[in-house]
């Protein structure tokens, strides 16, 4: 478990998703990576009932690299409190599911999973219910546990293989540049960019 | 052979809802539980024994010092009463660095004058991280009560047994710093986490509670029939 980067890829007008992945499975290749299965993060989202007033968010989340972890995160409103437990919270939550109904469409990330020497890749795929919303590259440097020791070696990397689209270090990143990094922060990093994807207006990348 | 490995367990975690679902006649789910207690004078004598009894015979009986507190909340089923849920979280005090335990404990079956031997209710245990109060409180769980448990345990089999002394807390909360008992006796817990429909594991927790008597008289307590000014 290293420092991960969540870097979205926009897709192009005349590209469908697949060949997007497609497209960037064939970069990661030519650098020499080795693909290693697939991977999945999928989210659940439960909205507190109105008898329970303020409302809060728990959102729910399976990341396929920590298969033996449930994490959720509650949002009560700027408050957030995030939870890493074992496989059986997921029966927790139906024990409460009067209080907290699931509300939101099931959201998820899929797809190829690559290694490269110290670098894992993964090209996911963002579905809510199926419906295609777009893509999300998560890179991950296993060696290195603080982003402000590999910062500069993420960029290039990143830069190396998707181009333009990586400005820098996500501001989720820039703002933990000192701290241990731990697998709730991947987990954050894709409840943030799920909840872009959830806006119903318009595109988000 | 690696990328194999990882296709399998992908097909594994495509659904890990589906999967817990279909697994839940595996997952340990019901406990058992018969109980006791004894005066504190008597407690050499019982723990002697158990020392015989159980597997742990060659070792020292595992000690505990352990903080529990317990959270309700309502679940607002449509047209019917507002049922209180119960969470418990346990740490241990003197393994800070150890998971917190979170446990659902359904509603007890097989007091009064049902007939099964020992006393069942859903549970489910879940390790959590230590953020798991902050996570209830905002949750919108009200704190019902905590109290500090220190003693030891043994093993026979499946079976679990708990020799615990009960501390309040004092004013300032710190759990470690707890001194002051609730009463003079210790509490003896007899329990198995079980899958659904082995009740066949109730019988011999009945054998080996025949085997502890007269040191101590296990058996199902109906909570709600201890009279309240015991307190």
């Amino acid at each position: 478990m290293g420092v991960t980067v969540l870097q979205p890829f926009p897709v192009l007008d005349n590209r469908t998703g697949p060949q997007t992945i497609d497209f960037l499975t064939k970069r990661v290749m030519a650098l020499g990576a080795v693909q290693s299965g697939q991977f999945l993060v999928d989210c659940d989202t439960y909205v507190s009932t109105p008898s329970l007033p303020p409302q809060r968010t728990v959102h729910v989340v399976h990341n396929s690299e920590h298969p033996a972890s449930v994490f959720a995160v509650l949002e009560n409103g700027p408050k957030t409190v995030p939870l890493v437990a074992d496989g059986l919270f997921d029966l927790l939550m139906l024990k409460i599911k009067n209080i907290y109904p699931k509300k939101q469409p099931k959201i998820e990330s899929k797809g190829p999973r690559f290694e490269l020497a110290d670098f894992c890749i993964k090209l996911g795929s963002v579905t809510i219910s199926q419906n295609f919303k777009g893509v999300l590259v998560e890179v991950e440097y296993r060696p290195c546990v603080v982003a402000g020791y590999c910062s500069g070696l993420m960029r290039e990397f990143l830069q190396g293989f998707l181009g333009s689209c990586v400005q820098g270090l996500p501001p989720y990143l820039q703002n933990r540049m000192e701290e241990i990094y731990q697998p709730i922060n991947t987990v954050e990093q894709y409840l943030e960019h799920f909840a872009i994807y959830r806006k119903p207006a318009g595109f988000a990348m | 052979m690696e990328s194999k490995d990882w296709g399998s367990m992908s097909q594994l975690v495509t659904t890990p809802l589906e999967q817990i679902t279909t697994a839940l006649n595996i997952i340990p789910n019901q406990e058992y539980l018969l109980q006791g207690s004894v005066l504190d004078n008597a407690v050499e004598v019982l723990l002697h024994r158990l020392r015989g009894l159980c597997d742990n015979v060659d070792t020292s009986p595992e000690p505990f010092y352990d903080h529990e507190m317990c959270f309700t909340i309502m679940s607002m089923e449509s047209g019917t009463q507002p049922q209180p849920l119960s969470l418990r979280v346990r740490r241990a005090t003197d393994y800070p660095d150890m998971p917190f335990q979170l446990r659902y404990i359904g509603v007890p079956e097989g007091t009064g004058n049902n007939a099964r031997p020992t006393i069942v209710r859903s549970s489910i245990d879940i390790g959590t991280s230590s953020t798991i109060v902050e996570f209830l409180t905002e949750l919108g769980c009200r704190l019902d009560f905590e109290y500090v448990a220190r003693g030891y345990m043994f093993r026979k089999g499946r079976m679990k047994i708990t020799v615990s002394k009960i501390f309040k807390l004092n004013n300032n909360g710190k759990p470690p710093d707890a001194t002051e008992p609730i009463s003079q006796s210790y509490l003896v817990e007899l329990s198995v986490l079980a899958p659904s429909g082995q009740d066949a594991i109730a019988e011999d927790m009945r054998n080996f509670a025949e085997q502890l008597r007269p040191l101590v008289v296990l058996d199902k307590i109906d909570v709600k029939r201890i009279p309240m000014s015991m307190s």
